[in-house]
């Protein structure tokens, strides 16, 4: 551990959780320092977050030790239309089917692997699903017919308002009716 | 005649498949010259799903991802959620926790057993074994008011308190289990058939399964003693004695060897958790309403031991009621693909369910 | 195939599974037979209708946009200003318990029944029961 605080900017979330930031063009070098020098020697997982709003992906990569006892994020950020990173697969066997997971749900382009075909989704032909600007509702109501005879549900908040309102009248008009009774005479 | 590659599909319409998934085999012969898993038989989009969905809505989605054991995901997105949100609770809903969590082990543990009975043809231990799960079923109906999707597990704590005379009936149900052990060890783990068709079979090289990432019985089958509950422990296992049972072969044999000493233990530790349950304690901590609980722009990885390896969640927040994102890692992504295309190779057709069932693949939460 | 090592054991154990015979078998002979279902079991929705305030909490929790809020067509709890009590899809109910944890006058919640079959997708456009 001490060679990750000397080289990196580690921050702990946890007792057992460690984060560290490297960018995409470093990220092998990164990652083999990192798993050389330290405890940290296997691959975990690779996750993607999209903030879209600052047009980025951030990738973490996910390492633990032998004692699987402690882990190790390594984030890296990316553009997110025409960013790549290389793959890990030469080194971890196991990104093989990560990278294909998140090239498919992403887009993202990982150089080097060469099973980058379709994991999960077969014959898709709209943008990958998991970018943030794919709206599955609109997909659903243009693909799909929704549940018959749901039409007649009502927005209590208007109801309660309407009824109110109703309410409102009804007792301004039993008024009126009160302080004019039938047939007296008008205007005398 | 020259011997060709046959390309066959074994599945997703199998008897000897766990759940809905194919492996494309190119076979010479009975042998097996390569194997490509597919997926995507069951992909419900639940990641895309909690994007338009608040933390609590969320958490109703969860335990759908794995369907032989729901239990570790709720686990994990609670603790993912307490985690990035700072939420401690208390020590009487730690101990319910690992109850419900070393219940559905153990249910897990069964269902496992009647899957791997029956990929060899001994399908009378996967009748038995089924209606003992079902006794443990009964048990989660009365504390969940649901047999397999539970919906329990809460940020917070748990959502219900015991009820009456619960830890009393746990307590028979582990005595009837314990008496049927002996009997399964008779008919199944020490049944001439099973070790000579499971004894060599899906060797795993210890030093590739730490290197790659294998978790579960795929490192405990090859004499690598990890088990997240003692090496990155979490709730009161810390508090908990029990043992990892760790076997030397690598094969098929030494994994289900492996998954008959983690029953007893999980016995073991249930006695226990009835013995030090605490009388007295808050069961849910108190959370804003479910449009007001945010969660703050930051990320957290958690992991749980199922029964079948290291499950992973990998959860973002970013500062509105929403979950930016939840990424799920079960033990079976790996194993399915990673592993079990490297076993596969030069084994029989005939072999390859077995292999399957031994490593515990799960569909459901390779492609969520 | 070879008999190096003859497991005189691992083949006459297992024939000890002929004694489950005399054991009683443990299934329901459902439906002569019924199982007892669990107190707090999560199935089918009453509600109490002279208890609902018609808030649609319950319509706003629900995770899969389950429960429409439609006007009743006998007034039954004059504290329920909307006139309107839930209506849930069954289509999209998975039955999470969410909207009884919300519901402030514990008008709603979920019994023991569990057994529905019918032939259109519409027919499952349930109006909960009252309690029993």
């Amino acid at each position: 551990m001490t060679y990750l605080y000397e080289q990196y900017d580690v921050q702990e979330k946890h007792p057992r959780l460690f984060a560290i930031r490297t960018e995409a063009s470093t990220l092998i070098e990164t990652l083999q320092e990192v798993t050389t020098h330290t405890e940290f020697v296997t691959l975990a997982q690779i996750a993607c977050t999209d903030w879209i709003e600052e047009e980025r992906f951030e990738l973490t990569y996910l390492l633990t030790d032998r004692a699987r006892s402690r882990n190790l994020m390594v984030k890296v950020p990316l553009p997110r239309t025409g960013g790549s990173l290389p793959s890990l697969a030469f080194r971890f066997p196991q990104a093989e089917v990560m990278e294909r997971d998140l090239h498919e749900m992403y887009g993202i382009v990982f150089e080097g692997n060469t099973t980058l075909y379709d994991f999960v989704l077969e014959g898709w032909h709209d943008i990958p699903p998991m970018r943030r600007e794919f709206d599955t509702l609109a997909y659903v109501r243009e693909h799909y017919d929704f549940q018959r005879g749901r039409t007649d549900g009502k927005d209590v908040k208007v109801e309660q308002k309407r009824r109110r309102e109703e309410a409102k009248k009804r007792k301004a008009e039993a008024q009126q009716q009160a302080q004019t009774p039938e047939g007296a005479p008008h205007g005398e | 005649m020259e011997n060709r590659l046959v390309t066959i599909f074994h599945g997703p319409q199998h008897p000897g498949i766990t759940g809905n998934m194919s492996v494309e085999l190119d076979l010479l012969g009975e042998t097996i010259h390569r194997a490509r898993t597919h997926v995507g038989y069951l992909h419900r989009g639940f990641e895309k799903l909690i994007e338009r969905r608040t933390v609590i809505q969320a958490f109703t989605i969860v335990c759908r991802i794995c369907v032989p054991e729901p239990d570790p995901n709720e686990e994990n997105f609670a603790r993912a959620v307490e985690g990035l949100a700072g939420i401690e609770i208390s020590e009487r809903a730690q101990y319910i926790r690992v109850m419900v969590q070393e219940m559905s082990r153990l249910a897990a543990q069964l269902l496992w057993m009647g899957g791997q009975s029956g990929s060899i043809g001994l399908e009378t231990v996967g009748q038995w074994s089924l209606y003992d799960r079902d006794l443990i079923l009964d048990l989660f109906e009365q504390l969940t008011g649901g047999r397999v999707y539970h919906m329990y597990t809460y940020p917070g704590g748990v959502r219900r308190d015991l009820p009456e005379g619960f830890l009393r009936r746990l307590g028979e149900l582990l005595d009837h289990l314990e008496k049927q052990l002996p009997r399964y060890d008779r008919t199944f783990f020490d049944n001439a058939t099973l070790r000579k068709r499971a004894i060599g079979v899906g060797v795993i090289d210890p030093d590739e399964a730490l290197a790659n990432g294998y978790v579960g019985q795929a490192l405990r089958g090859c004499g690598i003693r990890r088990d997240l509950r003692r090496d990155n422990p979490y709730l009161v296992y810390d508090r908990l004695e029990f043992d990892i049972p760790v076997f030397d072969g690598g094969d098929v044999y030494s994994r289900a060897l492996v998954r008959r000493g983690e029953m007893r233990e999980s016995i073991r530790i249930l006695r226990q958790v009835i013995a030090q349950m605490p009388a007295e304690g808050a069961i849910m901590q108190k959370l804003p309403k479910h449009r007001k609980f945010t969660l703050p722009r930051d990320d957290i990885y958690v992991a749980t031991e199922s029964a079948r390896g290291e499950f992973g969640y990998y959860m973002a927040g970013d500062g509105s009621e929403y979950i930016r994102r939840m990424q799920v890692k079960g033990p079976s992504l790996i194993h399915g693909f990673t592993l079990l295309e490297s076993l596969l190779v030069g084994e029989e057709l005939s072999n390859v369910a077995l292999i399957m069932n031994s490593l515990g693949i799960c569909p459901p939460e390779i492609e969520r | 195939m070879t008999f190096s090592h003859i497991d005189i054991k691992g083949i006459v154990a297992p024939f000890s599974a002929v004694g489950k015979v005399w054991e009683h078998p443990g299934t329901v002979c459902y439906p002569d037979q019924t199982k007892t279902v669990a107190p707090g079991y999560r199935g089918f929705h009453t509600n109490d209708l002279d208890a609902c305030i018609g808030c649609a909490n319950c319509q706003d929790v629900c995770m899969n946009d389950a429960i429409d809020m439609v006007t009743i067509t006998q007034e039954r709890n004059p504290k329920n200003k909307s006139a309107c009590i839930p209506r849930i899809d069954y289509g999209r109910c998975c039955w999470c318990n969410l909207c009884v944890d919300v519901c402030p006058p514990d008008s709603l919640s979920l019994g023991q029944e569990c057994i529905h079959a019918a032939p259109g997708s519409q027919d499952f456009l349930f109006f909960p029961k009252e309690p029993s």
